[in-house]
């Protein structure tokens, strides 16, 4: 891919060049003044004015943010580790069985497609029946209902990859459902299923409207303390607490990136594959 | 799959037939349709009843949380109880939500004493018992079936001193009047007295207020509409946008204007001239988790004078009783909308019109805002 | 090794069933309770419907929402065909550069964009500074608090939503048409209108369908960067049920506002093929 051969094929280059710069600044515009305003060091929200201070990341050392942070760690492990596993063995079925695949699919992708408020509402309502409302068990059963289609997505993709000609000779030698599923299909599937927990993880302690009508005095998800403290005032610690979490994406992003480009080696590297 | 669809199908049916006869009540058929989820067993985890060793108070949230938590700080040695304060909220619609769907989180509520009738209406609040709670205490605002005044506040104009040079505003018109004190305004977003403060400022006398002309003060507000940056939806938010500088003059509750005075080393001021002076109210929701005993006694305790006093010393919210104000520091009775001299500058609210006008008049308002 | 049948059963009833059954149980019989309601509440009949087709203030939500969804999608399918066109044309390395930038945004959260740009935004925040300051302005605008603000808060969000399923239509524009283009004369204008064009179309399309469908249901960007000037249908659900505790007209709109979304979802499935939508998804 030489430069030369393709300079005449960029119509426009120069133009959507600065536009693509701009575009990228729009884009990262956020995260930029975030940065400098987590290391103000004024009581309230400012840039630092006699030097950058640690005193809005102080505050997430300290409850009611570091509550909230354990609150929502917990949760999103939760969620991202049952998301996963339902996710795995109902996408496992409908790859060994296809009858009512698409059908069935379907159905566990709706919360995607319904508007996340009216989703909120039923969870409300489902909470208020079971008396499940503002607590742990309550906000993770809302939240994993939110991310399961996205664990499901992922795995699905991740399927496409493997060849199920491979598991009918394991099978055809004799190897048990079981045996198969853990001999052939999971070594085939770590990348996805590392995927989906990421995922799930991600979108769990992201989440922010069912949050929002389902919890609120022991409950307190770090998003949601997050929304109080937008609506009630401009609080400092937010800066801080936007800025961890934007280093925290950025890691376990290169960490995929990595990961998958790891993978993509090896299958390539490895002919049999 | 299918035939349990049909089951399904019939059951929702049957019950929403016999609901619409009226044989089963909202309250039946979600239980109903609980149980049909095979949920019958887990309901039972429901938070019992009046053994929750704590009592949860609800008000409007940001600096008001820590003014209720000091002011209220013995009542855990007087009753052995855990005083727990959320700042969500109890707006009309959140209780009844609450009582409707059968998750009541809050045990008292400090709310508007409009809801406190409205609700009461709807049997969506526990009677106060008055052999608990000592009703004489009360010599400013409503006592009645499902709310007892707890405190007053005022809606006053708050305002940027660095905006108008020497100019100082004084009442409705003024805020009106964005010729002579130009810049952005405030208003609150869930009316209350909104109405009053545009017929006040339409030139109608503090006697006629009552009844509200609605198309009148709608008409007013709308007009200042282009003016207002925003309406604010909590105290917090108010504080944050005249500190800051967003808007030079606000209606916002004498309460939060203190503490803005504060913050701006005196920038921001405001003043009782034209303020709208109503009493807040205590009022239970009915099914409370800690049951209606404990809730009474808090009433009782926070209604006695001396706590009222610490209520105004730690939050600016001025006592409804007269042996209260009698206890305060000449300091402290400047800043009491109920203090003599405070109270005749000021327009006492209705609550007895909201209590009737109130749900229709908010979605015209609401609407008119842009919501 | 045991009869295929009862193998067939125990897939079924352990692996394939308990999700379904899950969501169906957890989620599709509440949902269709709530939305019931809007025939139910406040009392039996069709009166909340017929309140929707007559109220003018519930038809300026709807119609705010429609504007705003729309001027959401043209804006931020622009920018991103922009950055998917760049992409397409760039080295390894920038187009690495580019995946990371709109990655990264993609996984910010929307309430620290929210919180970040109502800094930018307000009266006395950086943008306006910056113009006073230069003297270009003598007095903040209003840039937050506003329909503005809101549509500018929710582009920020959807520029990635956009990008992602655009960039797989792009990879597939062949090289060599565009260099047979070139070599039979034709200006890279032509270039780009007669043949790139026309070949990412069907990516553009699916990039705007999802985010004409996602838009539909901000709650989060436009409730807090509208400064309840911009009440979108979310919003105004979420103030139905727990300000004005009309659960009725709460589930009424609920559906006013699914309809919206399955009207959308089904033309653009109509032009460009659910696959497209769908593929364009992951």
């Amino acid at each position: 891919m030489s430069q030369g051969r393709h300079s005449g094929l960029r119509p426009g280059l120069l133009l959507s060049r600065l536009a693509l710069v701009l575009a990228c600044v729009f884009l990262l515009l956020p995260i930029l003044i975030v940065i400098p305003l987590s290391f103000g060091d004024q009581r309230y929200l400012a840039f630092p004015q006699n030097g950058p201070s640690l005193r809005h990341y102080q505050a997430l050392t300290v409850d009611p943010w570091l509550g909230s942070i354990l609150q929502s760690l917990s949760i999103a492990a939760t969620v991202a580790l049952v998301s996963t596993l339902l996710a795995a063995m109902f996408v496992t079925g409908i790859w060994l069985r296809r009858r009512f695949g698409t059908l069935l699919t379907g159905v566990v992708l709706l919360p995607i497609i319904v508007p996340q408020v009216v989703s909120a509402m039923s969870f409300y309502y489902l909470g208020a029946q079971l008396g499940l409302l503002d607590s742990f068990a309550g906000v993770a059963f809302g939240h994993l209902l939110m991310v399961l289609p996205y664990s499901v997505i992922t795995l699905l993709v991740a399927y496409n990859r493997i060849d199920p000609a491979m598991f009918r000779a394991a099978r055809s030698l004799g190897a048990s459902v079981g045996r198969a599923v853990y001999d052939i299909l999971l070594p085939n599937l770590r990348l996805g299923l590392a995927s989906s927990f990421f995922m799930a993880f991600l979108m769990s302690w992201d989440e922010v409207v069912v949050t929002l009508f389902i919890s609120g005095l022991d409950v307190i998800t770090l998003p949601k303390r997050i929304w109080d403290g937008l609506r009630y005032s401009l609080d400092p610690a937010i800066a801080s607490v936007s800025t961890t979490m934007v280093a925290l994406t950025l890691i376990v992003m290169v960490a995929r990136l990595i990961l998958a480009e790891r993978t993509e080696r090896a299958r390539r590297l490895d002919p049999d594959d | 799959m299918k035939e349990k669809q049909e089951f399904l199908e019939d059951a929702l049916m049957v019950a929403a037939e016999r609901m619409k006869r009226g044989r089963l009540s909202r309250r039946g058929f979600n239980a109903g349709l609980a149980a049909l989820m095979g949920s019958a067993v887990m309901g039972a985890a429901r938070r019992a009843h009046a053994d929750t060793g704590r009592v949860v108070v609800v008000n409007w949230g940001g600096d008001a949380v820590p003014g209720f938590q000091k002011a209220y700080a013995g009542f855990g040695e007087a009753s052995g109880l855990e005083l727990l304060v959320d700042g969500s909220g109890p707006s009309e619609g959140a209780v009844k939500t609450q009582v409707n769907s059968g998750a009541v989180r809050w045990d008292v509520c400090d709310g508007e004493m409009y809801s406190a009738y409205r609700l009461g209406r709807d049997e969506l609040l526990e009677a106060l018992d008055y052999d608990v709670i000592d009703k004489s205490l009360i010599d400013f605002g409503d006592v009645h079936d499902h709310g007892v005044a707890n405190y007053t506040y005022s809606y006053v104009i708050a305002f940027d001193t660095e905006a108008f040079g020497d100019r100082r505003p004084t009442s409705w018109k003024d805020f009106w009047d964005v010729e002579t004190f130009p810049g952005k305004r405030t208003l609150y977003r869930w009316m209350s007295a909104n109405l009053e403060c545009a017929l006040l400022a339409d030139g109608v006398t503090p006697e006629e207020l009552y009844p509200l002309d609605v198309d009148r003060a709608l008409a007013k507000i709308e007009e200042l509409l282009p003016h207002i940056l925003t309406h604010w939806a909590t105290g917090a938010e108010s504080q944050q946008l005249l500190r800051d500088g967003e808007v030079a003059m606000g209606q916002v509750w004498n309460t939060r204007a203190a503490l803005i005075k504060e913050d701006t080393g005196g920038r921001v001021d405001w003043t009782f001239d034209g303020g709208i002076i109503s009493p807040s109210v205590w009022m239970v929701p009915k099914g409370n988790p800690a049951g209606a005993k404990a809730a009474m006694d808090f009433i009782a305790y926070a209604l006695r004078p001396e706590v009222q006093v610490k209520l105004m010393e730690a939050y600016a919210m001025g006592p409804v009783s007269a042996a209260a104000n009698d206890l305060l520091s000449p300091e402290l009775a400047l800043a009491n909308p109920t203090s003599p001299e405070n109270f005749s500058k000021q327009v006492l609210l209705n609550n007895k019109w909201h209590a009737d006008h109130y749900g229709e008049t908010l979605e015209r308002y609401l609407a008119l805002i842009g919501a | 090794m045991a009869s295929p049948t009862s193998e067939t059963l125990k897939i079924w009833v352990f692996l394939i069933l308990p999700l379904p059954v899950l969501v169906v149980l957890g989620y599709v019989v509440p949902t269709a309770g709530v939305l019931g309601w809007s025939f139910t509440l406040p009392e039996p009949g069709v009166q909340n419907y017929a309140a929707v087709l007559e109220a003018q203030r519930l038809q300026t939500v709807i119609w705010r929402t429609l504007r705003i969804c729309l001027l959401t999608t043209v804006i931020s399918v622009g920018l991103a065909y922009l950055i998917a066109y760049r992409w397409r044309f760039a080295t390894p390395r920038g187009r690495q550069l580019i995946e990371l930038v709109v990655l990264v945004s993609f996984w910010l959260s929307m309430l620290i964009r929210a919180f970040a740009w109502l800094v930018l935004l307000r009266g006395d925040g950086v943008i306006n500074q910056t113009l006073l300051w230069l003297g270009l302005i003598e007095a903040p605008l209003p840039l937050v608090r506003n329909e503005f603000g809101a549509v500018l808060g929710m582009v920020h969000f959807m520029v990635p939503f956009a990008v992602l399923p655009m960039l797989n239509s792009f990879r597939e524009v062949d090289d060599r048409v565009l260099n047979a283009a070139r070599s039979l004369g034709a200006t890279p204008g032509q270039v780009l209108r007669d043949i790139f064009f026309p070949l990412t179309l069907p990516g553009m399309a699916a990039a705007s369908g999802i985010v004409f469908i996602f838009s539909l249901g901000s709650f989060v960007t436009p409730a807090l960067l509208g400064g309840g000037r911009a009440v979108m249908l979310a919003e105004y659900i979420y103030l139905q049920m727990f300000q004005l505790s009309n659960w009725g007209m709460g589930a009424t709109l609920a559906i006013v506002l699914m309809a919206m979304v399955v009207v959308t979802a089904l033309i653009f499935g109509r032009l460009f093929g659910f696959k497209n939508i769908v593929g364009g998804l992951k």
